[in-house]
């Protein structure tokens, strides 16, 4: 009974300290499901501790479901306060399952002085809910159906009727679809009348209209909850204190996006003046020049919406580093720095883990221990300092560390036994399944490689590379872009097909002959002043027809960037500059390297954004002939 | 005589399941981890009580008490609910649902048996 109780348990305080450090990382605008979650965790503990008697365990539990149950149900405010309490309650938790002690008292005290918000009764009867499903939530899905309301959602009622031997995986689909758009409040099973299957209601909160959410459950009956508006009411006033609106990031997503659509609606106007003869041409491209400035200035206030400062992950990290370095027994001081260096939310958010997993490698792989720092005539305590500052369109975040470095001929052999080889060694260290750690450690040694760290990083348009210096320590440089949302590209021509290039990844473009297209070692290369330039021919990249060669053939080399490397894409011609909204590709060409995703220009021309990180990468430095068998 | 007893937590699934072992002999009992298993397993026993946590995922506790008290052939079923005291306002709901008992975690392994003796007499 008591192991089973401390692997439970165990496994409860893991994913309770999952969700606090996700919680505060998603700050004021937590999901209500992650807040059910921790709370139901901690339900769970409570639960089990008093099940086997660990009294003070479930009295900690107790007071803070207590007070989880208070902020799911919105009568808590979300701060600082709360996020302590339970990284405090968690503490406490590890050490009364360990065997020592804790202050329960004083932690208890503390939930009791967090004060409860008064909230006015909501109006349920905004909504048209049979008493027989009314009954059936639980108060939490009421209060998340009344916050919903209040929020001016739409409520729906999702019916559909599931065989009998898969409903539980096809529910399962259809709820995480409907998640991806809204919250489903709550899921209630029905008698299928012809005894073969079995119905589900959901009722479902979003944004949506009823068409859109139709499209969503194309096989459920989709029916509105909300009864007719009354209309508004007259002269209410009740100025807000503050002049903040805290927005939900999915609206802002759909502002952004609309900002986009519209650059392609005045694409369109460019195209039609084309056509037109004289004055009335002028006329137009005058008024689409307006729309043009305005929109871009819609566009910039929408991108600065989004922009959070980095400063709101580096709590998270100070804790987790604070904790790791007390699970290592290594002394280890962390400096923060550029905070308030703004990056787009969602970047903020998916860049916390990877960032997380490389400041752990920092300390674990890369700092020395005390003893061994001294004798090499270093500080014992070890630093790593994390570092964020804008350039240009990307945000670069260092993490740095002054440890024993990593010695790129040791990283080389271990490369070679496992059969891998790089031109920068470095590289290696981002390939799959590769370590040259002796033994798994307790820290670093589960969980994601560096691999899926680069992946991630890449999924966000960003890259890492690594500087490292022997007995001075390393440095992993991530580079993102500030925003994912809309950006400049190069439009271009290869093998008679319009490409775009993000300018972010673009030095210059240059106008060259074939004949200037040297070979080296098979591989074509351009020299570029004091440089060898490789060269990637774009045709050949995506096996096109490249055309005739002949010394004379007029080409451009667009020079690009991603991180340290360079290389030289070769076209047939720049067409022009232009702003796109990346959107997604099909699940035929996702993944297929070299391609970000399309885009539509005006007259719904599709092209392709070339992903300059991955191109380089699968196709950069490689012979001719080797690139066109692919 | 059979027995569900739907509960997401798997010690406190154990917890009970040796209470009502120790107390009725033979007793049959199926576990289940959330409503789900509990849905599918339904036609394949005839159960002679349900006893089910609240707070589960996929779907609660009262939602899978108003399936059932719903249902042409599930409806007889007694049902106890198993819940802790900050959700009273569920405890009501539970009953108006048409749940036979309701017993609040942590709870004393003599009421669980006490409540699941009369919940098996009103059968």
């Amino acid at each position: 009974m008591s192991d089973d109780f401390t692997g439970e348990a165990e496994e409860l305080l893991d994913a309770l300290s999952r969700g606090v450090a996700d919680f505060e990382a998603q700050g004021s605008g937590v999901r209500p499901e992650l807040v059910n979650k921790i709370f139901r965790d901690v339900h769970s503990l409570k639960g089990l501790s008093a099940m086997v008697g660990q009294r003070e365990v479930a009295e900690l539990a107790h007071a803070l479901e207590d007070m989880l149950d208070r902020l799911r149900m919105g009568k808590i405010a979300i701060g600082k306060a709360v996020i302590d309490l339970l990284y405090d309650g968690i503490d406490a938790f590890n050490r009364l399952i360990a065997g020592t002690t804790a202050d329960v008292a004083a932690l208890t005290a503390r939930v009791a002085g967090i004060a409860t918000i008064d909230r006015p009764p909501a109006a349920l009867d905004e909504i048209a809910l049979e008493e027989q499903t009314r009954k059936s939530l639980t108060e939490y899905e009421e209060h998340r159906l009344i916050e919903n309301i209040r929020s001016g959602k739409q409520i729906y009622s999702i019916e559909q009727r599931f065989d009998f031997s898969d409903f539980d995986q096809k529910l399962r689909a259809l709820t995480g679809k409907l998640t991806e758009s809204g919250e489903v409040i709550s899921t209630l099973p029905s008698v299928d009348p012809t005894g073969a299957g079995i119905g589900f209601r959901l009722l479902f909160g979003t944004a949506l209209d009823e068409a859109k959410t139709a499209a969503v459950a194309p096989e459920a009956k989709v029916t509105s909850l909300r009864k007719a508006q009354p209309a508004e009411e007259g002269d209410v006033s009740l100025k807000s204190a503050s002049s903040t609106v805290r927005v939900d990031i999915a609206k802002l997503d759909v502002v952004m996006n609309t900002i986009g659509e519209l650059l392609i609606e005045k694409n369109q106007i460019d195209v039609l003046a084309r056509g037109l003869d004289g004055r009335q041409r002028h006329a137009l491209a005058a008024v689409a020049r307006n729309l043009e400035r305005k929109l871009n200035e819609l566009q910039k206030t929408a991108i600065e919406l989004r922009m959070v400062p980095v400063g709101q992950i580096y709590t998270k990290l100070s804790r987790s580093v604070r904790k790791l370095a007390r699970d290592l027994d290594k002394d280890i001081e962390l400096v923060l720095r550029g905070e308030e260096t703004e990056l787009d939310k969602m970047l903020v958010e998916e860049i916390s883990d990877p960032l997380l997993h490389i400041i752990r490698n920092a300390l674990d792989h890369g700092i020395e221990s005390a003893a061994e720092r001294k004798a090499a005539g270093k500080d014992p305590k070890g630093r790593v300092t994390v570092q964020a500052y804008q350039q240009g369109n990307s945000v670069v975040i260092d993490v740095r560390d002054d440890g024993r470095g990593i010695d790129p001929e040791v990283i080389r052999e271990a490369g070679l036994k496992r059969g891998l080889t790089a031109a920068d060694p470095f590289e290696l260290l981002f390939a799959p399944g590769f370590s040259t750690a002796a033994e798994v450690s307790e820290i670093s040694g589960r969980g994601v490689g560096l691999d899926v760290v680069k992946k991630n990083i890449q999924e966000l348009k960003g890259s890492i590379e690594v500087i490292s210096a022997v007995g001075e320590g390393t440095t992993f440089r991530i580079m993102l872009p500030i925003t994912l949302a809309i950006i400049q590209a190069l439009i271009v021509r290869a093998a008679g097909q319009q490409f775009a290039i993000p300018l972010t990844s673009v030095e210059e473009s240059l106008r060259i002959q074939s004949r200037e297209i040297l070979t080296v070692e098979a591989r074509e290369v351009l020299s570029l002043r004091d440089l060898t330039l490789p060269l990637v021919r774009l045709a050949d990249a995506f096996s096109l027809p490249n055309g005739e060669e002949h010394p004379d053939r007029k080409l451009f080399v667009v020079v690009t960037r991603s991180g340290e490397k360079q290389a030289g894409i070769v076209v047939d011609g720049i067409v022009r500059q232009h702003e796109i909204v990346i959107k997604s590709i099909g699940e035929r060409l996702k993944g297929t390297p070299g391609i970000a995703g399309a885009t539509e220009l005006g007259r719904g021309e599709i092209v392709l954004v070339v992903d300059v990180a991955s191109l380089i990468e699968a196709f950069g430095g490689k012979a001719r002939e080797a690139r066109i068998g692919l | 005589m059979k027995i569900l007893v739907v509960e997401d937590s798997s010690s406190m699934r154990s917890h009970v399941t040796n209470i009502i072992e120790m107390d009725q002999e033979d007793c049959e009992i199926v576990e289940a981890a959330n409503g789900f298993e509990a849905l599918k397993t339904l036609p394949h026993h005839k159960f002679d009580a349900i006893l089910t946590d609240i707070n589960m995922p996929d779907i609660n506790g009262l939602e899978l008490v108003s399936f059932l008290k719903n249902h042409p052939v599930y409806k007889t079923i007694p049902i106890m609910v198993i819940s802790t005291e900050s959700t009273t306002e569920d405890r009501n709901r539970a009953a108006a649902l048409g749940a036979e008992e309701y017993l609040v975690k942590p709870f004393d392994p003599k009421d669980l048996v006490a409540k699941l003796r009369k919940l098996l007499r009103v059968a």
